[in-house]
């Protein structure tokens, strides 16, 4: 076995240089044009059949899958709990001598509860019996547009941030939270029972800093008419209900850990791994120059 | 004279009793050097550990811990996940390098023992007989014998002589030829003639010695001298991997680089484009193929052994794999090495008699009065005796003290006639004298076995026409007959005929001795010679060949179909030469020298056309005679070629000559001087049985069975075992494509990620391992024969055809499959591919937990963490499933899956229930461990990627079909690897 010789640098030049273009067989990067066509035309022909083996196997696919109810829904067997406002980390910040940390929230609040103004509600949604489901089978009629139930703003109360010169509450440090659960399709949360929101401080201390709190509707409940959830494609102006808390007297400068659950009977509060099923944690912290 | 029988004194002397070799080899231990320390185990360990692909798992681990220690920084209560991730990948490479060390070590043994099985065999006197021993048996005190060519298997003084030479040249550097004689010349043991060294060799003579020291306690035992002979070189095999191990781990980080700059310029975190990072580089090293590959490797070292090639490392089994030209010994190689009756003439007719390996039928005509005469003959005038013990060995394996002619009489009379031993003793031997190259004749005399008949037999055989000359009359059909001018012309035709093909011809003759001249009390003085010895009575002729070993033509015409040049090389006569290169094939029967030519044309040799004839008989003569340029147009002109009458030094011109050609070459040899051409060789063959040690030790190969059509099978071996790490590594290399897609369009397009890095950890450590390796077990296809051989250097072990293929076709193909999965479990889900667009930051944003699906439904991280690992399961699943495909498609480069038998190699079965059951177990089982990131996928997206694996099927069927149909066309050239 010889071992060849050790090219030189200049050498290693030349034959990139050839690799790249070789002008006696006029080859470039080792093909001639003719063999460079073949290629591209090969992996034209090539990726256009994959393309359309893809397109197929999804449209055939997608076919199957229903527009109005997925086709699966074992993922969501227990609907979320979420605060609004939404921040970052879930931490709501209110510093009294900081107009802009709040005034954010603000603003997202005033976005939010926009759609859930009496007159928009009273425009687009029904009046519907409390303590009842409002169901709406199809009647044979595919996929027939359903109508959502009124969720007035006013029904928040003190929360409702109508002519609210304190801005629910976030000038004066006691701000509003707005607790809303997750929509799944036909899901029949409370199973016929009422149910409602409860809040609570996460740890012994933090129900000590916590305070009191009132909430809208009264007792945090939420009514069985705002379900089932029919899905956004025929249940075009499906209000969700939400529950309002409004935190009276927060120790200041402290972190408070709040936990608000549902209590319904067919929702599952106790998930190890999903800390959001049911419930939502938050931080509250209040700041105030003393 | 003299010598012999001082030898036969020393013979009578009887040796060493078995008792007292057993004490001293007990008291001295066994005549071995105590081998050179080798690289520590450790250091060999720790190199698995650290080359390759090792060194980059090691990278993606380390920038695991960096992205924890950054999250953490950040944030005390950071996930642990890239720990985990890391400690695995650390995990990976101790378990891979502990498996490739475990390989390594198993087949470095196999590679070992065979050095150990190359016999060194010593000729000694024990308990009063002569006994071949291993040479590690030997104590001191044995009388040892050593002959021409053998190695000196321990210190010996010298006893007894017969011109015996040593070469030196290893221990002192003398290259001259060292005579030794019994003789003390010096007082330095080293200087003095009368020892000779253990591991020198013995050049030519005979000579007997004692051996004075054994093992360790030698003159270069203890000199330790053969320690520097332990070279570990890297075998072509080697360095291809290598090669295609740096191309990989290039691609690697050159893609993982430019995507880390991409995802930091679409201004992702540093975190996430580390993380990204980590993904793409364990995507493109295939982490389960080292195993694989030294898996195949040890597999065939041990597939040699069982076929009787020993190789001394895997380099040759692969070299000899590109052998593009044999140069064949004839005498052992492609004959069976063993003179064989092959024709008889008597009563004016020529009979044939059976060659083959085991004669059992003798089918001519036995029942004439003359047979029973030349039968006679045959038994009695020979010397040859069947050595002793063996009265359960066939008569064919027996083995005969005599010469090889004899042997061959002996044999054949035994065969026929039964017990020949018992009919000497009934016709007891009076006088004899042996065969002298001065008479050309051997001759006995003997008492009848007829008791009423007191005459003796005179028995003659020896070259025809001295027979001929002595004899007055010929027996015909049991008469005795006048030779007249026409039987001698029969006589001359039948002799002329048998000669013309390569036979060695004796002639046979006999008288019985009147009784009135030669009573039985006479006495027969063989100095004198007061007897006669003319006006005998001739009898026969037979005539003996060395014939070709059976399994020989069909090995040459492998050969031939494969593209590889038999030449058969050999000192023997042009006439025999040619007879059985005829007969073995290499001169195919078609074809024609230049004389024959010559000869059909009725024109001198001269005007014949050179290129017409095909094949040439070459003498060493000739050879002699020849330039280089000659030489060169006679190789490259004729394609059967005949070199007769060569020297070994010859030889080494002859393969000089066809590495000019752009050969490469095996020999095959055996004698000290062939080792400069076996050393010359891109493969040197020595044979096992009949070899000497210098060729043993100059040779890459030893078959153990001397056969031609060993080394065929391992030239198959060699080719197969390139065939199938091709395949391994076209296997392994598609789905990298299909690990690392996912990562380009998670970070280009944005959409949840769909295949986790412990999902391609799985897929590359798990599913993927037993199927690769179920692929070295693939047996070769049809092919594998009928191409041409490999060129060194421009046919590569991963050629752009295969990565292209693998990468581009399959590879994207597979990851189209692994997407629709993907996209599918989305889907039912409530999440349509156009949602998932730029999904992303929303996606694994921890805070949000409502985010909207296609249908309006909110989820929660954990539910989308879920969801996302149900589409790496998924993913993981449509690549495994078309892997399935892929595995099949692998079993074959060119041939139909269907040509090769799905069922064939049961291991490629094996391994696809295995990536079945992994994954099963991965989903189901696991799918409850977080870390592990798998879930219980349901039963019909296992199916998902079903369609796509048979169109990989049937896309690489039509690929086939294509190259078969159309061999040379551009297709072929681009799409077979």
């Amino acid at each position: 076995m010889v071992n060849e010789k050790e090219k030189t640098g200049g050498q290693v030049l030349e034959e990139w240089k050839e690799f790249v273009w070789n002008p006696r067989t006029h080859e470039f990067m080792g093909r001639t044009g003719t063999s460079w066509a073949f290629i591209l035309l090969f992996y034209l022909v090539f990726y256009g059949f994959l393309t359309a083996l893809f397109t197929l196997t999804m449209w055939v696919m997608l076919q199957t899958v229903s527009d109005h109810i997925p086709t699966y829904q074992d993922q969501l067997a227990t609907p979320g709990l979420m605060i609004r406002p939404k921040t970052e980390n879930l931490e709501v910040l209110v510093n009294l001598s900081d107009t802009k940390s709040w005034n954010q929230h603000v603003q997202i609040l005033d976005k939010f509860l926009e759609p859930y103004n009496d007159s928009v509600q009273a425009q687009k949604n029904d009046v519907c019996r409390p303590g009842h489901y409002y169901e709406q089978p199809d009647n044979g009629v595919l996929n027939y547009p359903k109508r959502a139930c009124q969720f007035n703003r006013t029904q928040l109360g003190d929360c409702s941030g109508l002519s609210d010169p304190t801005h629910y509450g976030y000038s004066t440090g006691q701000p509003c939270v707005f607790i809303k659960m997750n929509r799944v399709i036909n899901f029949y949360a409370g199973a016929n029972q009422s149910m409602n929101v409860t809040c609570a401080g996460k740890r012994n201390e933090d129900a000590k800093n916590l305070g009191d709190f009132t909430m809208f509707p009264a007792n945090g409940n939420i009514d069985l008419m705002y379900f089932p959830y029919y899905g956004k494609k025929f249940h075009v102006n499906y209000t969700q209900p939400l529950v309002a808390v409004k935190f009276m007297n927060v120790t200041p400068n402290v972190e408070v850990n709040v936990e608000c659950r549902i209590n319904a009977v067919n929702i599952a509060t106790n998930d190890e791994r999903d800390k959001f099923a049911g419930r939502v944690a938050f931080k509250l912290r209040i700041i105030k120059k003393t | 004279m003299k010598k012999n029988s001082e030898v036969q004194a020393l013979r009578q002397l009887g040796g060493l009793t078995s008792t007292r070799v057993a004490e001293l080899l007990a008291q001295n231990g066994p005549n071995v050097l105590t081998p050179p320390k080798e690289t520590p185990e450790i250091i060999k360990f720790l190199k698995e550990m650290v080359g390759g692909f090792s060194s980059l798992l090691w990278a993606g681990a380390v920038l695991c811990f960096i992205a924890y220690l950054i999250e953490f920084s950040k944030d005390k209560s950071a996930s642990m996940d890239n720990v985990y991730l890391g400690v695995v990948l650390i995990v990976v490479v101790i378990l891979t390098g502990i498996f490739a060390y475990y390989q390594e070590a198993k087949s470095t043994n196999i590679i070992a023992s065979f050095t150990k099985m190359i016999p060194r065999k010593a000729f000694v006197i024990r308990d009063g007989e002569k006994r071949e021993i291993p040479a590690e048996q030997l104590v001191v005190g044995d009388i040892v014998e050593i002959k021409g060519g053998d190695q000196i298997p321990a210190d010996i003084r010298i006893l007894a002589s017969h011109g015996c030479k040593v070469d030196n040249s290893s221990l002192t550097g003398e290259s001259e030829p060292q005579s030794r004689t019994c003789h003390i010349t010096h007082e330095n043991p080293l200087e003095t003639k009368n020892i000779s060294f253990y591991s020198t060799t013995c050049l030519e003579g005979t000579a007997t010695g004692m051996v004075i020291n054994t093992g360790d306690r030698t003159i270069i035992g203890r000199i330790a001298l053969l320690a520097s002979s332990v070279g570990h070189e890297k075998t072509p095999i080697a360095i291809e991997i290598e090669h295609f191990v740096h191309i990989v781990a290039g691609v690697a980080v050159s893609i993982g680089i430019m995507f880390f700059i991409i995802a930091i310029c679409m201004k992702y975190r540093v975190l996430d484009a580390i993380i990204f990072l980590i993904g793409i580089i364990l995507a493109n090293v295939p982490e389960g193929l080292v195993a694989a590959v030294t898996v195949s490797l040890s597999l065939t070292a041990k597939r040699m052994a069982k076929k009787n090639c020993l190789v001394k490392n895997l380099e040759a089994v692969e070299t000899l794999g590109s052998t593009s030209i044999i140069c064949s010994d004839k005498t052992g190689t492609l004959t069976q090495n063993r003179m064989t009756v092959a024709h008889l003439w008597f009563d004016n007719q020529v009979y044939q008699a059976d060659t083959s390996e085991d004669q059992k039928d003798q089918i001519f005509d036995q029942s004439s009065a003359t047979w029973a005469s030349l039968s006679k003959i045959v038994t009695l005038c020979n010397r040859a005796e069947f050595a002793p013990s063996q009265e359960s060995v066939p008569i064919m394996k027996k083995v005969v003290m005599g010469d090889a002619s004899e042997a061959a009489l002996l044999k054949f009379s035994e065969v026929i006639m039964g017990d020949v031993i018992e009919r000497r003793k009934r016709n007891r031997k009076v006088a004899e004298i042996p065969f002298n190259s001065f008479n050309k004749f051997q001759l006995s005399i003997h008492e009848t076995e007829d008791p009423d008949d007191k005459r003796f037999l005179l028995v003659m055989k020896g070259a025809p026409e001295r027979i001929m000359e002595k004899c007055s009359t010929i027996m015909m059909h049991g008469q005795e007959q006048p030779l007249d001018e026409s039987t001698a012309a029969a006589f001359q035709t039948a002799y002329m005929e048998l000669g013309s093909l390569g036979e060695r011809v004796l002639g046979f003759c006999h008288l019985y001795l009147p009784e009135d001249e030669f009573p039985d009390t006479y006495s027969f003085d063989v100095e004198s010679m007061n007897f006669p010895t003319s006006d005998l009575c001739f009898v026969g002729l037979i005539s003996l060949i060395d014939p070709p070993r059976s399994t020989v033509p069909d090995a040459v015409m492998k050969c031939r179909s494969a593209g590889i040049k038999v030449i058969m090389v050999t000192g023997d006569h042009p006439i025999t030469a040619k007879a059985i290169a005829r007969s073995v094939g290499i001169i195919s029967a078609n074809s024609e020298t230049v004389e024959e030519i010559a000869k059909r044309l009725k024109i001198p040799v001269e005007q014949v056309n050179k290129r017409e004839a095909k094949a040439a008989v070459v003498s060493g003569m000739e050879l002699k005679e020849m330039s280089p340029e000659e030489l060169d147009e006679l190789l490259t002109y004729h394609t059967e070629i005949v070199f007769a009458r060569t020297s070994p030094q010859q030889k080494l011109i002859i393969v000089e000559g066809c590495q000019r050609q752009d050969a490469v070459v095996a020999v095959t040899g055996d004698g000290v001087n062939d080792s400069p051409a076996l050393k010359k060789a891109d493969i040197g063959i020595a044979m096992g049985c009949v070899g000497s040690d210098a060729a043993k030790n100059a040779a890459d190969m030893v078959l153990l069975d001397d056969n031609f059509s060993s080394i065929v099978t391992g030239i198959e071996e060699g080719r197969l075992i390139f065939d199938n790490l091709k395949k391994i590594i076209a296997f392994t290399l598609t789905k990298n494509i299909a690990e690392l897609i996912p990562f380009l369009i998670f970070i280009i397009a944005g959409v949840p990620l769909p295949i986790g890095t412990m999902a391609i950890l799985f897929i590359d450590l798990g599913t993927d391992v037993i199927p690769s390796i179920a692929l070295a077990y693939e047996k070769a296809e049809s092919d594998i024969m009928s191409r041409k051989p490999r060129h060194k250097k421009k046919d590569r072990l991963a050629n752009h055809q295969l990565a292209l293929y693998s990468y581009l076709q399959i590879g994207i193909l597979q990851s189209v499959g692994g997407f629709f999965a993907y996209f599918t479990v989305y889907a039912v889900q409530g999440f349509k591919p156009d949602r998932l667009l730029y999904l992303r930051p929303l996606w694994e944003n921890d805070s949000l937990n409502d985010l909207e699906d296609s249908y309006g439904q909110e989820w929660t991280k954990y539910q989308r963490k879920y969801l996302e690992c149900t589409g790496y399961t998924a993913y993981f699943v449509a690549v495994m499933v078309q892997q399935i495909a892929d595995v099949i498609i692998r079993k074959t480069r060119i041939n139909s899956i269907f040509r090769q038998g799905l069922f064939r190699n049961k291991y490629i079965w094996v391994g696809i229930a295995s990536q079945i059951i992994i994954a099963v177990i991965l989903s189901c089982g696991f799918g409850s461990i977080p870390i592990l990131n798998f879930t219980t996928l349901r039963v019909q997206y296992w199916f998902a990627a079903v369609p796509y694996a048979i169109v990989i099927w049937l896309y690489d069927e039509l690929r086939k079909l294509l190259i078969r149909l159309y061999p040379g066309s551009w297709w072929d050239k681009t799409m077979y690897y």
